[in-house]
């Protein structure tokens, strides 16, 4: 045996396997073996779109374009190819969007949200959606430029916010000094000393008010004091009253007598001296009693009781 | 004006020069293209002679080959892809690896390993056969040298760059494949879908034309260098120097030509 032919003999052979596997393995990734499935895609713009943009699926490509064209109404026509093992991503709930991205090619993205809807026939047309992040820019711009012109115009020299924070820098710079806080909204160590001071004021008048308080409590409340009196005064008040009362109840029994007697006047002379007489010591008693309370209680100062 | 007519003469004779040199090729091809089709040319002698030829350009040498490529390959591979997830390309980084390995780097390497190890060699044995007489001494017995000789160089010259680019790129892939994916086999659907998109049928008979030219400039170049060798042996090496410069500029213009058809 000729070592120098078998070894060539394997190296051709092994060569030429894995070539023809290699060949066989591309035919079968580029689809040889299998239906190509065709699918229309109905435009408003072919902008982006050419032969060969892929369709992918979860980021991974299953299909691409092929050609794009007219239709007879003047829309734009994209056919698109895919192999028939990838076709089952497409569903009749698919959605197709255009993407254009910055950076990297355009593309047309599959959305399928319901993987158990009915799968998509061979040769179906369904619109395509465009989601162009490049025409949003120019809006976007705008947009932002507006806003860099507001903050140049609060930034800029003598501004609000520079003036804002001067005056911040100043009350707090006032803040830091001896009175504090209080010297940072006052705006002056004087006033703020003004009004420690009348807080030290109203501090002495609270501790004289509590002590006058104290003493009030004792004049009124201790042992002897007004609230005891006030007691024993209405006592002898209501005595008083029930005796005029029983004073005037004669004077009524009296003055019906007197209606009974004034018939004779003669008779009834010297019974109306006594009448009289009692009348005038019931009102004397009732004037008593009403200086009596006037002196106990400061009531209004209305001392008559007005006879009937 | 004698400096510049002097100039112009200079530049005429390169021409004239690269020209000659060109045709003698040219002609030299022809006429090994010629024998090819002649039915004589295949018999058994010329057979044996392009299967030594094909061990000693390929098989002796393959073990070594494999092993460069295997080392060159992972570095490449590592960095494209190191590079494409800083820059968050990580989709391209499959793609851009099988671009740059298998359709550009790999071929171009092995073309330029084959012109070190045989081109060189062929080049020194011819000028020497050359400068030595034998080539007429063979023509003079009824062994065409053009038959026994050259030929079984050129065509072993071809199967070999044809087939270690191929071996070499098979390797490339199985070793993107893994350093991209792992040892799962999550990743031969959309490795294959890759595959699938870059490899079509352009791409692929570009890519077997391109090492076929490789392979024919390694061997075709030294060949009709050292028949050009005046018959001085101090020539040899002065031979040898032309012949690889030759070869080099041709595997360089053959690589650009074909990145031209292919992305311009």
């Amino acid at each position: 045996m000729n070592k120098l032919h078998f070894k060539v003999g394997l190296f051709t052979a092994a060569s030429l396997l894995l070539a023809g596997a290699f060949v066989v393995y591309l035919l079968h990734a580029r689809g040889f073996f299998e239906k190509t499935y065709h699918l229309q895609l109905a435009a408003a713009s072919a902008d982006g779109v050419a032969p060969g943009v892929p369709i992918v699926f979860s980021g991974i490509e299953i299909g691409r374009v092929t050609t794009l064209g007219l239709n007879d109404s003047g829309g734009i026509v994209i056919r698109t190819e895919f192999l028939e093992r990838n076709a089952k991503w497409l569903k009749e709930t698919s959605t197709f969007t255009l993407d254009k991205p910055l950076v990297g090619g355009a593309k047309i993205r599959v959305d399928s949200p319901d993987l158990n809807a009915p799968a998509l026939p061979d040769n179906s047309t369904m619109l395509l959606l465009t989601s162009d992040i490049s025409k949003e820019i120019p809006a976007l711009v705008e947009r932002v430029k507006a806003i860099l012109a507001n903050v140049e115009y609060l930034t800029r020299k003598d501004g609000e916010i520079n003036a804002t924070l001067a005056n911040f820098k100043t009350l707090s710079g006032r803040m830091t000094g001896e009175h504090g806080m209080l010297e940072g909204i006052l705006g002056s160590p004087e006033k703020a000393r003004a009004v420690t001071d009348s807080l030290d004021k109203t501090r002495a008048l609270m501790a004289r008010l509590d002590s006058l308080a104290a003493k009030s409590d004792q004049w009124l409340f201790a042992k002897e004091g007004v609230a005891e009196q006030t007691r024993e005064s209405l006592v002898q008040m209501r005595q008083m009253l029930s005796d005029a009362q029983a004073s005037l109840k004669k004077a009524d029994t009296l003055m019906a007598n007197a209606v009974e007697i004034s018939a004779d006047v003669k008779e009834g002379t010297q019974d109306l001296a006594a009448l009289r007489t009692e009348i005038d010591d019931a009102v004397r008693k009732a004037n008593a009693l009403v200086n009596e309370i006037n002196k106990k209680w400061p009531f209004a100062r209305d001392p008559e009781v007005k006879l009937p | 004006m004698n400096f510049l007519a002097a100039s112009i003469e200079s530049l005429g004779a390169k021409v004239v020069g690269w020209f000659t040199v060109g045709y003698g090729m040219f002609a030299f091809l022809v006429q090994a293209t010629l024998l090819l089709l002649e039915r004589a040319t295949w018999n058994r002698a010329t057979f044996d002679v392009v299967i030594k030829q094909v061990y000693f350009t390929a098989v002796q040498i393959l073990h070594v080959f494999l092993g460069y490529v295997l080392v060159i390959s992972w570095l490449i591979i590592t960095i494209i892809l190191s590079t494409a997830r800083d820059f968050g390309l990580t989709e391209f980084a499959s793609e851009m690896t099988i671009r740059v390995l298998v359709l550009e780097l790999l071929p171009f390497l092995t073309a330029l390993f084959i012109a070190l190890r045989s081109g060189s060699a062929i080049n020194t044995e011819v000028a020497l056969m050359q400068v030595n007489s034998e080539l007429d001494a063979l023509a003079h017995c009824k062994v065409p040298p053009m038959q026994f000789e050259f030929l079984p160089r050129l065509i072993g010259g071809v199967i070999s760059s044809v087939t270690l680019a191929g071996l070499a790129g098979l390797l490339a892939l199985l070793l993107g494949y893994l350093a991209i994916y792992g040892t799962t086999a999550a990743g031969f659907e959309p490795y294959t879908q890759t595959i699938a998109k870059i490899f079509d049928f352009r791409i692929v008979a570009g890519l077997v034309i391109k090492c076929a030219l490789f392979g024919l400039a390694v061997t075709l170049i030294p060949v009709t260098a050292g028949l050009e060798t005046p018959k001085k042996l101090f020539m040899v090496p002065v031979s040898v120097l032309r012949g690889m410069m030759r070869v080099f500029f041709a595997i360089v213009a053959i690589e650009v030509v074909s990145l031209a058809l292919k992305y311009i």
